[in-house]
């Protein structure tokens, strides 16, 4: 919302500049997502689950930091994918890949956790007992490739967060100038997932400009702002936040960090953060720890687009 | 394909939350049900609109506080650059920067307003006052100096005694149509969005 004063020859320079169509994660994704969790788990309603889940988010840092082996689909794969306009990486290594050997460094590191309810000790030990084929068909079904009525929901954040470990390291070996455009907005260009909630970046190249968050590999696609992300809609796209219902100290609604961008064409919304309000926002960790704010708009009958990966409600599967 | 619509279109309640992975986990969902009630929705909205100042027509965003109600009326609280737009990416002129300013100007021109010959105050008039006075003094102005021929006998059918200025912030089509009323009139001293 600051406008900047450019000086004489920086119009030159921003005028010939390309709006980055895509923005591949770095290596140090779980670890801000780790510090962002446990920053918003002070005070907070569900703030043990936060920490649980910078826990995990440490664990999956740990798991990206020691170079989990991946390889890439054939270069004839990728070529045929982006002449199809497919994500080149959905999919990929689903059965096969290191992913499961991060699940169970996973459920090592929550069976050492101390202050946990039983049932998250209880759930470790299921995790690191689990057959291979549960935790592929769960994989599967988390991903969309066969029916989840199978869904475990309390197992599905953590066989999520593997996942996500081996998306980010398939992504990172990607670059940004391979990403080929998709018919449909909507999904990540690189692996088809639906996006977790919106980032507007505050830092050039990107600054001001909304980029939506995969769920699954952390990449981030440029998407046009003030339209709904969901159905392409621009008209009237209400941006909600919190108010103090009491009348008490209030953020004014241009500068709070979080809000839900909600559409009333098909009734869904989606989360934004914006970087500019709040230099440590991070998409998943900012939309799990804003649940208020999913809760009053389904009150408002708004339904969420997308899930969160690291919650999962009953009557997502 | 029962799986194209899984995990979308969830409302978030209660009931989803008591059987969410936070609860199976053993966390109680009841604080985040309860801490609901400390807070009430604020809802803004962000249009996208074109700048009215001048033939650049720069992309602007316009924030508006206001729950969409047909009879309330938005208030716009703050505009900027819209970062998507290919012709100024973001970026406002101090004209463009301040039209919020514009906007709840008390000096704002709202409706057409007449100062008689002579007199020094301004009344306000009806729409339809003001466009057929308009139409009435172009006809006579239109009649009295149009030029059919010029002296050596060419046909010119111009009318140089006015001149029109058009808005900035158009599309395509209103410039065409603009262009094709004016031109049709015969003037020549007119400028609008079409010449860019």
């Amino acid at each position: 919302m600051v406008q900047r004063i450019l000086e004489r020859g920086q119009i030159e320079t921003l005028a010939s500049r390309a709006i980055p169509r895509v923005r591949l994660p770095d290596g140090q994704v779980f670890a801000r997502r780790a510090a962002r969790l446990r920053q918003l788990a002070e005070g907070h309603a569900i703030g043990d689950y936060l920490r649980l889940m910078a826990r995990v988010a440490d664990a999956q840092q740990a798991a990206l930091g020691a170079a989990i082996d991946v390889t890439l689909p054939t270069e004839a794969a990728i070529a045929q994918a982006a002449a199809h306009r497919m994500p080149p990486l959905a999919g990929a290594e689903l059965g096969t890949g290191a992913w499961r050997g991060v699940l169970r460094a996973i459920a090592d590191a929550l069976a050492a956790e101390r202050g946990v309810p039983a049932a998250v000790g209880a759930l470790a030990t299921r995790l690191r007992a689990a057959p291979d084929e549960w935790i592929v068909l769960q994989a599967a079904a988390l991903l969309g490739g066969v029916a989840s009525d199978s869904l475990d929901r309390a197992a599905a954040p953590f066989v999520m967060a593997a996942l996500q470990v081996q998306w980010v390291a398939l992504a990172r070996t990607f670059t940004a100038e391979r990403v080929a455009p998709l018919d449909v907005p909507g999904v990540c260009p690189l692996c088809g997932s639906l996006p977790v909630a919106s980032i507007v970046h505050a830092q050039a190249p990107y600054q001001g400009y909304r980029y939506l968050h995969c769920a699954l590999c952390a990449s981030e696609w440029h998407r046009v702002r003030a339209q709904c992300s969901q159905c392409g809609n621009g008209k009237q796209i209400g941006y909600y936040t919190l108010d103090a219902a009491d009348g008490g100290p209030t953020i004014a609604a241009d500068a709070a960090a979080v809000r839900a961008e909600a559409c009333d064409e098909c009734s869904s919304y989606r989360k934004i953060v914006y970087v500019e309000h709040d230099a440590a926002v991070e998409p998943v960790a900012d939309d799990l720890a804003s649940l208020a704010l999913d809760l009053l708009l389904g009150e408002q009958g708004y339904h969420r687009a997308s899930g969160n990966p690291l919650l999962w409600q009953a009557g997502e599967e | 394909m029962a799986d194209l619509t899984r995990r979308q279109f969830l409302k978030v309640t209660g009931a989803t939350l008591v059987g969410s992975s936070l609860a199976l986990m053993g966390f109680s969902p009841t604080p985040a049900l309860a801490e609901v009630r400390q807070f009430k929705l604020a809802r803004a909205t962000e249009t996208r609109n074109t700048c009215p100042y001048c033939s650049v027509a720069c992309g602007v965003l316009m924030y508006s506080l206001g729950d969409g109600a047909k009879n309330a009326q938005p208030s716009i609280f703050h505009i900027e650059g819209d970062p998507d737009h290919p012709v100024n990416r973001g970026t406002l002129c101090p004209k463009g920067a301040a039209l919020v300013d514009f906007i709840h100007s008390p000096n704002r021109l709202q409706h057409p307003e007449y100062r008689a010959p002579g007199s020094d105050t301004w009344q306000r008039i009806s729409w339809d006052d003001a466009l057929e006075r308009i139409a009435k003094l172009m006809k006579a102005d239109r009649d009295a100096n149009f030029v059919e021929k010029t002296a050596d006998g060419r046909t010119v059918n111009r009318w140089l005694t006015t001149g029109m200025l058009a808005a900035s912030a158009s599309s395509n089509e209103v410039g065409y149509l603009t262009h094709k009323v004016a031109r049709s009139l015969g003037l020549l001293a007119f400028d609008n969005q079409a010449r860019v």
